[in-house]
C-alpha cells in the first residue's frame, strides 16, 4: 500500500480535486486555496520520486526535497501577491466573485 | 518503526488528505475551506515524514499551515464577507464540466502511472520505507542544509530574489489600495464638512 504508485495516485487525485476547485468555484479565495492544493499534490510526487531516487539522482540525495522547498517559496510568494491583488479588487469593486471580473477595463 | 505501522499511518493520512481536499473545494464559506486546507496540509506533512523527509514535513507545517494559512485567514477577516457577499456558486452544467475536466486529468495521470515502465521498475524493488536504504541522517536538517548550501546554492539565492519580488509586489499593491481609500475618505469628510460651512 505504501509504495510509489500509491503515492503517485494520491498526488494525481489531489491535483484533480484542485483542478475541479479552480474551474468550478467563483470565490477567488477558494480558487487560490485550490491552487495551493495543486501545488501540494505536486510536492507529494516530487518528494516520493526524490525518495526512491535518493541514491542515484544527479541532483543529490535530497534533490526532490530541495525542489519541494523551492515550490514552497513559490507558493508563499504566489499567496502574498494573489491575496494583495484580492484585497485591491475587494476595495475597488467590493466583490470576490470571479465572474464579475470578466471585464478588463476599469 | 515497523512497515505495518507505516502503511497504517500512510493510509490514514491519504484518506484524511483526500476527504479534506474534497471538503475544501465544496464548502461555501471560505473559513471552512481554510480550516479543511490546514487539515490537508497536516496530512501531507505526515506523508513527508513517512518518506524520511522530516525537515520538509516540519517546513510544510510551519510555512503552509503556520504562515500561508494565517495570511488567508487575515484576508478573510479583513474582507469579512457576509452571507450576501459570497458569490453565487456555479450551476450544474459548469460544475459537471469542471468535474469532467478533473476526471479526465485524473484518468490520464492514472493511465500514465500504471503504464510507466520506470514506475513499475522502481516499485518492483519493494515498498518505499525499505528501499533504497538511506543513511539515518537522510532528511534531517543537517544533511538537508549541507546539501542545499553546497550543491544548490545558486537556486537558493534565486529563490530569495523571487521572495523579495513577492514582498515588494505585495506591499506595493496593498499600500496603493490604502492610499485610494484614504483619499476617498478625506473627500467624503470634506463633503460632510462643507455643507455645514
Amino acid at each position: 500500500m505504501f509504495s510509489l504508485p500509491a503515492l503517485l495516485y494520491l498526488s494525481a487525485l489531489l491535483f484533480s480535486v484542485g483542478t475541479y476547485g479552480v474551474l468550478a468555484r467563483r470565490n477567488i479565495l477558494v480558487v487560490l486555496m485550490s491552487l495551493e492544493l495543486m501545488l501540494n499534490a505536486v510536492n507529494i510526487a516530487l518528494v516520493s520520486f526524490g525518495r526512491v531516487h535518493a541514491l542515484t539522482a544527479f541532483a543529490g540525495e535530497h534533490g526532490g526535497q530541495i525542489f519541494t522547498l523551492m515550490v514552497l517559496a513559490v507558493a508563499a510568494a504566489e499567496a502574498a501577491i494573489g491575496l494583495s491583488l484580492l484585497l485591491v479588487i475587494w476595495r475597488r469593486w467590493n466583490t470576490i466573485d470571479l465572474r464579475q471580473l470578466c471585464r478588463l477595463n476599469g | 518503526m515497523s512497515p505495518g505501522i507505516e502503511q497504517l499511518f500512510f493510509g490514514i493520512a491519504a484518506v484524511v488528505a483526500t476527504v479534506s481536499s474534497l471538503l475544501v473545494v465544496t464548502r461555501r464559506n471560505p473559513i471552512y475551506s481554510a480550516m479543511f486546507l490546514i487539515v490537508m496540509f497536516a496530512a501531507v506533512s505526515v506523508i513527508f515524514m513517512l518518506l524520511d523527509a522530516t525537515f520538509l514535513g516540519f517546513m510544510q507545517l510551519l510555512v503552509y499551515a503556520g504562515a500561508i494559512m494565517v495570511l488567508y485567514l487575515f484576508v478573510i477577516m479583513l474582507i469579512n464577507p457576509r452571507e450576501g457577499d459570497l458569490p453565487e456558486e456555479s450551476g450544474v452544467t459548469e460544475k459537471s464540466f469542471a468535474a469532467g475536466v478533473a476526471l479526465l486529468i485524473f484518468s490520464l495521470l492514472s493511465f500514465a502511472i500504471s503504464h510507466s515502465n520506470e514506475v513499475e521498475r522502481l516499485s518492483s524493488l519493494g515498498p518505499i520505507p525499505l528501499i533504497p536504504e538511506v543513511s539515518a541522517s537522510h532528511g534531517t536538517i543537517r544533511a538537508f542544509g549541507l546539501e542545499l548550501f553546497q550543491k544548490h546554492l545558486l537556486v537558493f539565492e534565486l529563490t530569495s530574489v523571487l521572495v523579495l519580488v513577492g514582498i515588494i509586489g505585495a506591499v506595493h499593491l496593498a499600500s496603493r489600495g490604502r492610499k485610494d481609500r484614504t483619499t476617498a475618505s478625506s473627500e467624503a469628510r470634506e463633503g460632510m464638512v462643507n455643507p455645514d460651512v
